[in-house]
């Protein structure tokens, strides 16, 4: 007999970082949505490292919780050591990281859903029901269906997934969870094509067989600040982690064994990442490397499962006790379970529009390693996104796309929707182009306006931010207006090595200097309106130095982005045909139908697209007789 | 709709070539062609009668077509060499603009083959130079860069400044992973390196530029220094008004010659003096003006006279009747002609430096502005990186200086970066 579910508007699948975003913030906008995952105890799961944030990926983590994210506050309530990475390096690349409890953020994410009155379902989805390429509902292993008008899908590594442990194969979606099946073939038969990725994980090795004295520990910063801004009060513990090293003995075994991995990348199958590579693609291919770093983390407190961070591997199970056996300090170490390597189907996100819904079937949104990422971040970034825009689709507002120079999540869905992908992708800060825009101390700058726009954060939230952002401009603005004396910096120049000033100085100014900071321009309380006893001081100080700080360069890009608006603005008609442009090259012309860009400056950054393609194009658009052709 | 024109010079010549680009160029040449064997599939090249409406042959061309897009322009392309009588030309691009086509603006065949990605920025930039170009020399280094000299130069200089790049994306983007060595010193090299490269490609497009627009060469000095002799005798007619009264010459008088091929616009002037004449002033003012944009200035017997910037050769004249009670460069009498021959050679050499790095000749004006802003940003990260100031605004200044270059050259992408990072660094997380 057909069970029959209520009717909803929609349906996410999958519960994993990217499914929660977007099922959370459709409920939060008030649309009637279900979360279907195939487990319920494992809803929030963090399928490899207990880490969130990081390079880049803080970044992202920033900008989700201003969109009305909940990854950071998830984070928070369960960090176990929190430090921001690249210090020594410029601020723009700052990056926080949290070392987290892998079981407690699971359980607060639960917890939270429930609280929130989001409806969970457990149940596998293995088609979808589609009429005149519109979504209508979902078919589920059981037989039941669940009607609604938009389907995000978010399944993660558990689309035909394959795990390799060495010669041994297993079927699974992660290890120790069933795999999914019936959803690939049933995007196949609307049109979607799929390729297979894969991705590595190391193995847990247990606490008590570790001779923690040969490490070195490593501890977070002493005033952590939290991935949320909603987060009061975050006061963390401080775990330890310790790094270890491989030696000679340890490469030499891997290398000998190099045929039985599934990770090993000579080997032709699914492409796994060129960074983060597993420890026989580090060992094979940067064999100038004497030794490589092992992290061992803790995977939630005081576990006794530790995380081996740096040596992702799929080398036979006996291979990977033997090579870490070889590092001083894990002589005698012991497998909880042993690192494997998952192979799995994605589909190619150029099939998707920049809001992350399906050029092709409309109400179908798609988020996180489904559309061929790697990460937790990049998940939930790509959630967040889909989640606002099938609200939107329902709602039939605009929907959200947020630009290269506003985000790392416009970045990423940008170079998604545009780039092959033929290995998972990773966010770096490399790329993006307006990195030194896209601080993480700026998230709130950048979105707040966007996020108030579509209601996404409580208004007290809100509220604090606007203040903040207030405050940094007024503070911005006082250093610009005012002058600083010589007798009152001159001394602090010369300590610093720098060159004293004989009249008195524009702050702004002397700020510029790479050596001089906000503090020593000596501002007092009662020179600024109130700035200073408010909310965040820290923060809005040190915004508002970095402001000026980059102002020249940061000036510059802007010009540049001016610039190059008006491609960005120039729309390409959707039944635009490329085949009428003779003069085009055959290679451009595919990619061009392949891709389907929405404007003019997504067709630039296509791969390997020349500049006079785009002056081909340019002409075409032009032409008025090709525009009444369309119509 | 096809394009014509004829693409010999104007004027009687022995062959002229008419050429018809576009879609129907094949279908619209075949109007006049007797029996033609012209189709839209193969090229053909053989000799044909033309022949006028009514059917009269009215000369005998050899007519060559091209299919799309292997063809100069990337469209279908017919060539018909016919002989260079002006009416024959004019009554084929006649014929041929009564089957449909129009006649092409200036430089629309080679701008088709930009379009039609067949040749790069810089490429068709030196066909432009080719045909503007006023020497030999000129026409090889457009030439050269037709078979992408330039590209390659700029393509060399531009990936050692992405290997910069990667090296420090990877410091920035990866954190633990054990750093390489030397990384900032081997960017430091690099970065230098570049710098020179870069100036070397700047004094080449000065020297292609007076291959092909001329060399301007100014000759000053006080007044009866023999400014005007020495112009005479360089130009070999009498031009200048030569006198011995002070101050005769008193406008800038100008002479193109030529020197070992290189083009020289000469220019006599007032000479350069204290004077209370009004008209006087005004013509020792000029020459101030002309020196100071001048490729090189000849100084006649005045030692200490010089302009900052500008090249100069400091010459002793009238020889003949006194020598130098100073050390000059050359000593040459005008009026006798003596030493005038080797002080051409000085002159020559003075513009042409051997150092010039012939592989890398810009030819155009936006060539070497693009050249000269990658140069100042490549020069500002230079100054961060001895700073050590932040490194992302190092990689800024780096980017920016590959994005002039690639505004010549193809465009360099972010995944050029991260291929040359995941290349030779390890990754890990
Ligand atoms: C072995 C392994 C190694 C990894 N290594 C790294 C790494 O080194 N670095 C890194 O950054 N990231 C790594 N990851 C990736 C990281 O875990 C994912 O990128 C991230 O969790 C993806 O989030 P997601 O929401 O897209 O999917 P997932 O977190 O995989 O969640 C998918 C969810 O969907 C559910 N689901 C799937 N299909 C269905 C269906 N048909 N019906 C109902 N429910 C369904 C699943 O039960 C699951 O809850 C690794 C993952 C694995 C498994
Ligand atoms: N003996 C001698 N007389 C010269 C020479 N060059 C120029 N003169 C004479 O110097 C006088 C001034 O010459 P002119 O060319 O008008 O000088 P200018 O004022 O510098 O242009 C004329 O009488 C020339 O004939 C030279 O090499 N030898
Ligand atoms: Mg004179």
């Amino acid at each position: 007999m057909k069970r029959t579910h209520n009717k909803y508007d929609l349906v996410v699948v999958g519960g994993g970082h990217a499914g929660i975003e977007a099922a959370l913030i459709a409920h939060k906008r008030g649309i009637k949505t279900l979360l279907v995952s195939m487990d319920k105890k494992s809803v929030g799961r963090t399928s490899c490292n207990p880490a969130v944030g990081g390079l880049a990926k803080g970044q992202m983590v920033k900008e989700v919780d201003v969109l009305g994210g909940i990854m950071g506050f998830f984070a928070d309530l369960s960090t176990l050591q929190s430090k921001t990475l690249n210090k020594s390096k410029g601020r723009s690349v700052w990056s926080p990281r949290s070392q987290i409890d892998k079981n407690l953020y699971e359980k607060i994410a639960q917890k939270y859903i429930k609280e929130q009155g989001l409806k969970v379902l457990e149940g596998e989805a293995v088609s979808l029901k589609v009429k005149k390429d519109c979504v209508r509902g979902v078919f589920l292993k059981d037989g039941s269906e669940i009607t609604c008008s938009a389907v995000v899908l978010t399944c993660g590594t558990f689309l035909n997934g394959l795990i390799h442990i060495g010669s041994k194969q297993i079927n699974a979606g992660r290890y120790g969870e069933k795999r999914a099946e019936g959803i690939t073939e049933s995007l196949n038969s609307l049109g979607l094509k799929n390729g297979r990725l894969k991705t590595g994980t190391p193995p847990r090795i247990k606490k008590s067989s570790v001779d923690w004295k040969k490490g070195e520990a490593g501890y977070g910063d002493k005033n952590p600040s939290p991935l949320s801004y909603r987060t009061k009060n975050f006061s963390p513990k401080d775990e330890p982690c310790y790094s270890f090293r491989t030696n000679s003995n340890t490469h030499n075994i891997i290398l000998d064994n190099l045929s039985s991995s599934a990770m090993y990348s000579g080997k032709d199958m699914a492409t796994g990442p060129r960074y983060c590579p597993s420890i026989e693609d580090k060992v094979y291919k940067f064999n100038q490397n004497p030794s490589h770093v092992l992290q061992l983390e803790p995977e939630w407190s005081m576990s006794e499962q530790i995380y081996v961070n740096g040596f992702s591997t799929s080398l036979e199970e006996k291979i990977q006790l033997e090579s870490l056996k070889t590092v001083s300090g894990l002589e005698n170490v012991e497998f909880i379970r042993p690192g494997y390597a998952i192979e799995y189907d994605f589909f190619y996100p150029s099939q998707l529009k920049n809001t992350l819904e399906s050029k092709a079937v409309s109400g179908l949104f798609m988020a996180g390693q489904i559309n061929g990422t790697s990460g937790y971040e990049e998940a939930s970034s790509q959630g967040i996104i889909a989640g606002i825009n099938a609200s939107c689709f329902i709602l039939n507002e605009n929907p959200l796309v947020l630009k290269r120079n506003d985000a790392y999540v416009g970045v990423l869905i940008d170079d998604l929707i545009l780039k092959d992908t033929n290995e998972p992708y990773r966010m770096f800060t490399s790329r993006a182009e307006y990195r030194l825009q896209l601080r993480s101390s700026n998230a709130d700058q950048r979105l707040l306006t966007k996020s108030r726009e579509y209601g996404l954060l409580d208004e007290q939230t809100v509220e604090k931010l606007s203040e903040k952002i207030e405050n940094t401009i007024n503070m911005v603005r006082f250093l610009e207006d005012n002058n600083i004396n010589p007798k009152t910096i001159n001394k602090r120049l010369e300590e610093l090595g720098e060159k004293p000033i004989k009249e008195p100085a524009r702050m702004s100014n002397i700020l510029k200097r790479p050596k001089v900071s906000i503090s020593d321009m000596k501002i007092k309380n009662n020179e600024t309106k109130s700035v200073l006893t408010n909310y965040m001081k820290e923060e809005i100080l040190f915004e508002a130095e970095t402001i000026i700080k980059y102002s020249g360069y940061i000036n510059r890009q802007k010009e540049e982005i001016d610039k190059i608006k008006v491609y960005e603005n120039m729309i390409i008609p959707e039944k635009f045909d490329y085949n009428d442009i003779k003069s085009l090259s055959n290679e451009s012309r595919e990619k061009f139908i392949n891709i389907k860009p929405q404007t003019v400056g997504q067709a630039q950054r296509i791969n390997g697209i020349r500049p006079s393609d785009i002056s081909i194009l340019l002409v075409y658009l032009k032409r008025p007789f090709h525009v009444k052709q369309i119509k | 709709m096809a394009i014509v024109a004829c693409s010999t010079p104007p004027g009687v010549s022995g062959i002229a070539v008419v050429r018809i680009s576009g879609e129907d160029a094949i279908k619209n040449v075949s109007t006049f062609v007797k029996d033609s064997p012209l189709n839209k599939t193969r090229p053909v090249s053989k000799v044909c009668f033309l022949v006028d409406k009514d059917g009269e042959v009215f000369d005998e061309a050899i007519v060559t077509s091209y299919i799309s897009p292997n063809s100069y322009t990337g469209e279908n392309l017919v060539e018909i060499s016919c002989h260079g009588n002006p009416k024959i030309i004019s009554k084929i691009i006649d014929l041929s603009v009564d089957a449909g086509s129009r006649l092409a603006e200036a430089g629309e065949f080679t701008k088709n083959a930009f379009l039609n990605g067949k040749l790069d920025l810089s490429e068709a930039e030196a066909v432009a130079s080719v045909i503007h170009s006023l020497s030999l020399a000129g026409v090889k280094a457009g030439i050269k860069n037709l078979r992408g000299g330039l590209s390659k130069e700029i393509y060399s200089i531009k990936s050692s400044l992405i290997s910069v790049v990667a090296n420090l994306e990877f410091n920035l983007d990866i954190s633990e992973e054990d750093l390489q060595p030397n990384l900032l010193n081997n960017s430091e090299k690099t970065i230098l390196d570049t710098i020179k490269k870069l100036d070397a490609c700047i004094l080449s497009f000065k020297e292609t530029k007076m291959f092909q627009s001329g060399a301007s060469v100014v000759i000053l000095g006080p007044p009866n220094a023999g400014k005007s002799t020495l112009f005479n005798c360089l130009v070999s007619k009498d031009q200048s008004i030569v006198t011995d009264v002070e101050g005769t010459t008193r406008d800038v008088i100008e002479k193109s010659i030529n020197i070992n091929g290189l083009p020289i616009l000469l220019k006599d002037t007032a000479g350069i003096r204290e004077s209370g004449d009004d008209v006087e002033k005004i013509g020792v003012e000029r020459s101030f003006i002309e020196a100071k944009d001048a490729d090189l200035t000849i100084i006649l017997n005045d030692r200490n006279l010089s302009f900052e910037g500008v090249k100069h050769i400091h010459v002793f004249n009238k020889s003949d009747i006194k020598s130098p009670d100073e050390k000059y460069d050359i000593s040459i009498s005008a009026k006798t002609g003596k030493n005038v021959k080797e002080l051409k050679e000085v002159v020559y050499n003075s513009l042409i430096s051997d150092k010039t790095n012939t592989d890398t000749l810009l030819t155009s004006k936006r060539q070497y502005n693009a050249i000269k802003s990658a140069l100042k940003h490549i020069k500002d990260a230079y100054s961060l990186l001895i700073a050590e100031d932040s490194m992302e605004l190092l990689v800024e200044d780096i980017n920016r200086s590959i994005g002039f270059l690639d505004s010549i050259t193809k465009k360099t992408t972010k995944d050029d970066v991260l291929d040359a990072v995941f290349s030779s660094f390890c990754v890990g997380k």
